[in-house]
């Protein structure tokens, strides 16, 4: 499990963070909502010590990150990781070469499944195809966290079909994911627990089968009455 | 260990094509200075002897032997280092700020890699030192070659004959005599890019904020380091030279290993993607 | 299988559904194999969790049955199966009788309807086998 506790983060004047708290769960797909700047991907960073907190704790199944946690938790950022004047194939290498948790089988399947070529410059691939490629060396390590940002924003439909599949299937499947979206309509189905923040705080924090069963509502019912009210 | 060393080999062959050029450049312009400036001074020997029918030992009283001075502090030879020097230092910091700058997110995967965060720092940190140990190998047998090539233009007579380059100030710095010397001049060298880094990683760190307390590090890095010279200039005749080595080595390690401490500190904390 | 599923109702319910229109269809034959929870997911493009979700509420209501380390199975029970097709019936009925009881016209006359379309429409399909 993930545990964000009361984090706190001022950037300049502004409180970017506050008080913020929530949790994600192994085997769970937690998704975090929010308009833009609202503070999600700062939140994710947080989580993976690439933007420093003021206050507050932040632990990886009980424990804080440490050199270890990254064979553990992997972050997929909205921009490509890895140097954009490499192959694929180069890329698979680095990764292999520094990580054990990297599966090459699995590598290799996603890259049919996405019907890339190994052989190709990651600079030269399409916006589509570089965000796939992007989730490739995430998916591809056998780590039990997945953090991802905007996994889905600005691709083509197609695309964007192709790594929805991805969730429904054994690559996340026991995983624990974290993403965040702001199109969650198409998404609904997919997820099990919605975090609804604004401002740098939790507004709402729900099991969204629960929320469909004692409320009849979806979860853009819930922003709407939440957002609006 | 091991991925200290994948670092710097991944460090390295990052900016090995760039090398390649570098290193490219410097033996043409050298090579086409020293041919230049070898046979300027005999056509210049010919045309003076002929027109003023002056013998050989005449001309030298006037016009002055070739030396290797006179190629060194030619223009294609100045050049040369400058631009070595150059790119030297602009990879110093360009070292870092390529895995931020534009497209390139890179500096994500190096953060998040299963490694403490300061094997970046020490990988960075080789690298240049490897580069510029490269560079200066270069340069040596470089002045090998072009003293055979001044021996080939220039008849020895005309020359003053020096064993290899022991009287030119630079040199004399990049190439010490003793190994004790060798380490000291690229160990300040070491800890000088050591502290530059740290600088970076503050601006990293802090942005705006962070240039200031670079630069007030960096100023008390240097106060500190020089600390025991300044001592010698306050009070001249009352250390020994040896006692002011001393300080200074302890002040040299005073610095690094607050430099480091303070770089560890910064990538584990404090550092904003 | 492309499903819709709404974003109101709890999937898992919706899924239950599914299965149940599916039986009732004959599509589902008793004693078929289901498939496997994760491929579930992966047909109906929905969380795994959801498929464990419904699966689980299928098995505690009879309507699929696991022996064993086997894969799980439609029912066989013919108690349950028709149930179940009652269920779909009764409430399509409830929807017709909604949808027709602010219209004011007497049963008979609807039952009449209904009939009349029935026979036409099975006429149709009985022509085109």
């Amino acid at each position: 499990m993930i545990e964000v506790k009361n984090v706190h983060k001022k950037y300049g004047r502004k409180q970017v963070l506050k008080d913020l708290s929530f949790t994600a769960k192994k085997g769970e797909i937690t998704c975090l909502i929010g308009i833009n700047g609202v503070g999600k991907t700062t939140i994710m960073k947080a989580i993976m010590a690439l933007t420093p907190i003021n206050s507050g704790e932040i632990l990886i199944d009980g424990e804080k990150i440490r050199k270890d946690s990254f064979e553990k938790i992997t972050f997929i950022p909205d921009t490509i990781a890895m140097l954009p004047q490499m192959r694929i194939d180069e890329a698979f290498t680095f990764m292999a070469d520094f990580y054990k948790s990297w599966n090459p089988q699995r590598a290799e399947e996603l890259l049919q499944f996405f019907k890339l070529d190994p052989t190709e410059k990651i600079a030269n691939l399409s916006k589509g195809s570089m965000a796939k490629v992007n989730m490739l060396l995430g998916l591809a390590l056998d780590v039990d966290y997945l953090l991802m940002d905007e996994p889905f924003s600005g691709i083509d439909m197609f695309s964007r079909e192709q790594i929805a599949e991805v969730f429904t299937s054994h690559l996340i499947e026991e995983r624990g994911v974290i993403l965040t979206t702001h199109e969650i309509s198409d998404i609904e189905h997919l997820i099990d627990k919605a975090v609804l923040i604004d401002n740098g705080e939790v507004i709402m924090e729900f099991s969204v089968e629960e929320v469909r069963e004692n409320e009849g509502k979806s979860v853009v019912d819930v922003m709407r009455e939440v957002y609006r009210g | 260990m091991k991925n200290y060393l994948k670092l710097v080999n991944f460090e390295i062959s990052r900016f090995f094509k760039l090398y390649l050029i570098l290193i490219g450049l410097t033996i043409v312009c050298q090579l086409i200075g020293v041919i230049r400036v070898s046979k300027g001074y005999m056509d210049l020997a010919e045309k003076v002897m002929d027109k003023n029918q002056l013998s050989v030992s005449r001309f030298i009283e006037q016009y002055g032997t070739f030396s290797v001075q006179r190629f060194v502090y030619s223009e294609w030879f100045l050049m040369s280092i400058y631009i070595g020097i150059a790119i030297l230092i602009i990879y110093v910091f360009l070292i870092w700020y390529r895995d931020w700058l534009g497209k390139n997110s890179f500096i994500y995967r190096l953060l998040m890699l299963p490694t403490e965060r300061i094997t970046i720092y020490f990988a960075k940190l080789t690298a240049i030192m490897l580069l510029l140990l490269g560079l200066i190998t270069l340069q040596r047998l470089l002045v090998l070659i072009e003293i055979q090539i001044v021996n080939s233009i220039v008849p020895s007579d005309f020359r003053t004959y020096s064993y290899g380059i022991s009287n030119i100030d630079i040199f004399v710095l990049l190439y010490p005599n003793t190994f004790t010397a060798f380490i000291l001049n690229y160990g300040i060298g070491l800890i000088f890019v050591a502290v530059l880094f740290t600088a970076i990683l503050f601006e990293r760190s802090y942005r705006l904020k962070g240039i200031f307390f670079a630069i007030v590090y960096g100023v008390l890095s240097l106060g500190v380091f020089f600390a025991p010279l300044l001592l010698n200039g306050f009070y001249p005749r009352y250390f020994y030279p040896l006692e002011i080595i001393l300080m200074g080595m302890v002040t040299s390690f005073i610095v690094l290993g607050s430099t480091i401490w303070i770089a560890n500190h910064l990538l584990k904390h404090k550092i904003m993607v | 299988m492309t499903v819709k599923f709404n974003n109101r109702d709890p999937v898992y319910v919706q899924v239950i559904r599914h299965f149940k229109e599916q039986i009732a269809k004959g599509f589902f034959e008793p004693g078929q194999e289901v498939p496997s929870r994760r491929e579930l997911a992966n047909q109906l493009k929905i969380n795994p969790n959801t498929a464990q979700r419904a699966y689980k509420e299928m098995e505690e209501q009879g309507l699929i049955f696991t022996e064993g380390n086997m894969p799980s199975c439609i029912t066989k029970d013919e108690a349950v199966l028709k149930s179940v097709r009652e269920e779909l019936i009764i409430e399509a009925v409830d929807l017709f009788l909604g949808s027709i009881k602010a219209i004011n016209v007497p049963l008979s006359e609807v039952l009449q309807l209904v009939e009349k379309k029935y026979e036409a429409e099975s006429g149709e399909t009985e022509e085109s086998i």
